[in-house]
């Protein structure tokens, strides 16, 4: 996205650059331990990925940054600001996606989003206009004065985008937003996050669905068990090598002038004949591809095998073990 | 997105008062929006209607029929006073401040566990809302729902009066009765709602409290007077002879003679208080009637909502008040106290609404430090 906007006051103040962090927060309900000792940056005019798998403790510690869960101990920052003692002004730069849908069945999408403007303080006169932008942002312009109940999931998803973005805040917690979403509306989505980020809102993103997130992250946490385990920007992830497969009408000749290269390969037993081997770099990537084809090996098939995200999350679940 | 809307400014704002219920209001009507637009909430009020117009017409049928047999068999005409009026109003009453205490929790008693369990709630708690305004504005639009059952069965006491013998007066006091006690029912019902995790058990707890108003203060006020014995000091009555019909006053009808002396008696002004959180004894207490001090009004036959104020002013007063001739005075009658319950019992009743409201109130409090056993925020 090479979108650039100037947005006048949405990152003014050296406070609002900061996005949203937490510092060693920890969170139990009863005997379970569901977030402990977790550190989390998301800076402002970012995209960061909150990767881990089930019950690793993402949605507690979205629910705390969202301020409605208090922390056992440890803190959080919205903007420089503490969410247990300035929870107004904390409230109005939080914009929070839950991964329940939670939609007033009876209410049209219009009027949800102009119950949320009033909850939200908006000034009374800009109200309608600011809901028909964000109907349209989220292309349900057409389905505005339709009740809820009869919007299909996907579009519920996109109401509840549209929700939390109503009071244009400068921090945006979406839990796992494109659950339930078409491959349409996820690309639209990927495009309007990156939008967003573009616009300087500290975009944070929880989800497991890792080959889009590659996609639309900057930057990744990843978790288990409740605790932080690697912070890393995408590049980072990258350059930490990728796995790439290549398939040829002819294994074995692919695979003799891999050994002749000196690499190290695995075959992999798919549906089609192939290698796979690490790269640790596009350079890499685009200089083996380049010798193979001047030695004259047939190449039907060559690209990474994995996400960089999901590499780390691969080898991360390899060290849990 | 090139408007952007900024509210730090206007933060300050929501702590004026009229800042504070506008966003009460806000909620109250996001509420009712959802309420109104439910058929089931039609179909409950239509039966309402039919149910309490059939009980009308039935009490009134009766009537008349009772009427007819005494004519045609004991050749007997009653006294001009007592008109169906009384009785259709009475019934009416009761029956009405019975479905109230049925309806007002099944109202109330979902308003933030639905919330909480349809994944709502927390959408509601994320906004620049206060816990405060979503409990008051869950409050108000229950209580508003219930209201509207009132209202429709409003015709049917002003049916009850219009047959004769009342005044416009006991409608008026009796309907604001009826709308306070429906209002502690829903402000339980919130503020056990706002505590409870899960719908069925908030349902069933507000369910219990109104059962423990209704019936379980009766049931505590008679055990607990079983347990009040005590005595006063009194001494002899000495009753006149009877003279009915007689043309001068009434009372007193006896005069104390002899040396105070002790008296077993029941100390029930000790145990009053419990029977004043009874919502029929705040509504009937509440409700005027004759005054029976007033000799050409002494021999009506006393109604329903008369016996039950009286049975429990009369226990207010205790012996003291009440058993002849306590302290060497001569005590009123039976029928004849004038220091209301009512006053207490709302005042009980209010104290226990606010308090479960509070409760609740710190239940919704965000960021949460604790929760509800078995419940998620989101």
């Amino acid at each position: 996205m090479a979108m650039i906007s100037e947005v006048p006051g949405a990152s003014a103040g050296p406070e609002s650059g900061d996005g949203i962090t937490a510092n060693g927060v920890s969170r139990s309900f009863g005997t379970v331990r569901a977030v402990e000792h977790m550190d989390f940056h998301a800076p402002a005019g970012k995209v960061t990925a909150l990767i881990g798998p089930n019950g690793a403790g993402k949605t507690t510690l979205l629910l705390m940054l969202a301020s409605l869960l208090a922390p056992d101990e440890g803190t959080i920052s919205v903007g420089g600001l503490d969410p247990l003692r300035q929870r107004t002004e904390v409230r109005g730069r939080l914009g929070w996606m839950p991964d329940t849908l939670g939609v007033w069945e009876s209410l049209t999408a219009r009027e949800i989003l102009t119950q949320m403007a009033r909850f939200y303080r908006l000034p009374a006169q800009g109200i309608g206009q600011r809901v028909s932008e964000m109907l349209e942002r989220v292309r349900l312009g057409g389905l505005a004065d339709q009740p809820a109940r009869v919007l299909s999931r996907g579009q519920q998803q996109r109401l509840s985008l549209a929700r939390a973005l109503i009071h244009d805040p400068s921090v945006l917690l979406l839990d796992e937003p494109a659950s339930g979403l078409d491959p349409g509306s996820r690309v639209e989505l990927r495009i309007m996050l990156r939008q967003l980020a573009a616009e300087g809102k500290a975009v944070v993103v929880s989800s497991h669905v890792l080959s889009e997130l590659d996609e639309v992250a900057d930057g990744a946490v990843f978790v288990n068990k409740g605790r932080t385990v690697r912070q890393q920007t995408t590049a980072q992830a990258a350059a930490e090598g990728r796995r790439y497969a290549i398939s040829g009408p002819d294994a074995a000749a692919l695979a003799a002038k891999l050994t002749e290269f000196g690499l190290t390969f695995r075959r992999e037993d798919g549906r089609h004949p192939d290698v796979s081997l690490m790269l640790q770099s596009d350079g890499d990537a685009e200089r083996l591809l380049r010798d193979l084809v001047l030695a004259g090996v047939g190449i039907s098939s060559f690209a990474p095998a994995t996400g960089a995200l999901e590499e780390t999350y691969m080898n991360l679940e390899g060290e849990q073990q | 997105m090139s408007q952007v809307i900024r509210n730090t400014s206007e933060s300050s704002g929501g702590r004026t008062p009229t800042a504070y219920f506008a966003a009460i209001r806000d909620v109250v009507v996001l509420e009712l929006k959802q309420r109104l637009r439910s058929r089931g909430w039609y179909i409950m009020l239509a039966i309402w209607f039919a149910l309490t117009g059939v009980v009308t017409w039935l009490t009134w049928a009766s009537w008349n029929a009772s009427l007819e047999a005494q004519r045609a068999y004991g050749g007997y005409t009653p006294p001009e006073a007592s008109s169906p009026g009384s009785m259709i109003f009475e019934v009416v009453l009761a029956f009405v401040l019975l479905f109230a205490l049925l309806v007002a929790p099944a109202l109330s008693a979902n308003a933030v566990t639905g919330d909480r369990a349809g994944g709502t709630l927390a959408i509601l708690q994320v906004t620049l809302l206060e816990p405060g305004q979503i409990l008051w504005g869950k409050f108000f639009a229950a209580w508003l729902a219930a209201l509207a059952f009132l209202v429709a069965s409003a015709p049917f006491l002003v049916i009850g009066v219009a047959l004769g013998g009342l005044t416009p007066g006991h409608v008026v006091v009796s309907l604001v009765m009826l709308a306070l006690e429906v209002g502690i029912v829903c402000a339980l019902g919130v503020g056990i709602s706002a505590m409870a995790g899960r719908p069925l058990f908030s349902i069933v707890t507000t369910y219990l409290a109104v059962a423990g108003l209704a019936v379980g203060t009766l049931i505590a006020f008679g055990l607990g007077t079983g347990l009040s014995h005590g005595t006063v000091l009194a001494n002899q009555p000495q009753y006149r002879q009877s003279e009915p019909l007689s043309q001068g006053p009434v009372q007193p009808e006896y005069t104390c003679v002899g040396p105070l002396q002790e008296q077993p008696a029941m100390r029930t002004e000790r145990v009053a208080w419990l029977l004043s959180m009874n919502p029929y004894v705040v509504v009937a207490d509440a409700i005027p009637y004759r005054d029976r001090t007033a000799q050409q009004n002494s021999y009506m036959p006393a109604g329903a909502i008369e016996n039950i104020s009286q049975g429990a002013r009369h226990a207010l007063a205790g012996p003291e008040g009440s058993y002849p001739c306590a302290n060497g005075e001569v005590k009123p009658q039976y029928l004849s106290q004038t220091t209301p319950l009512w006053p207490l019992g709302l005042v009980l009743q209010l104290a226990l609404a606010g308090l479960l409201l509070w409760l609740g109130w710190r239940a919704l409090r965000t960021p949460a430090r604790r929760l509800a056993p078995g419940t998620r925020v989101a």
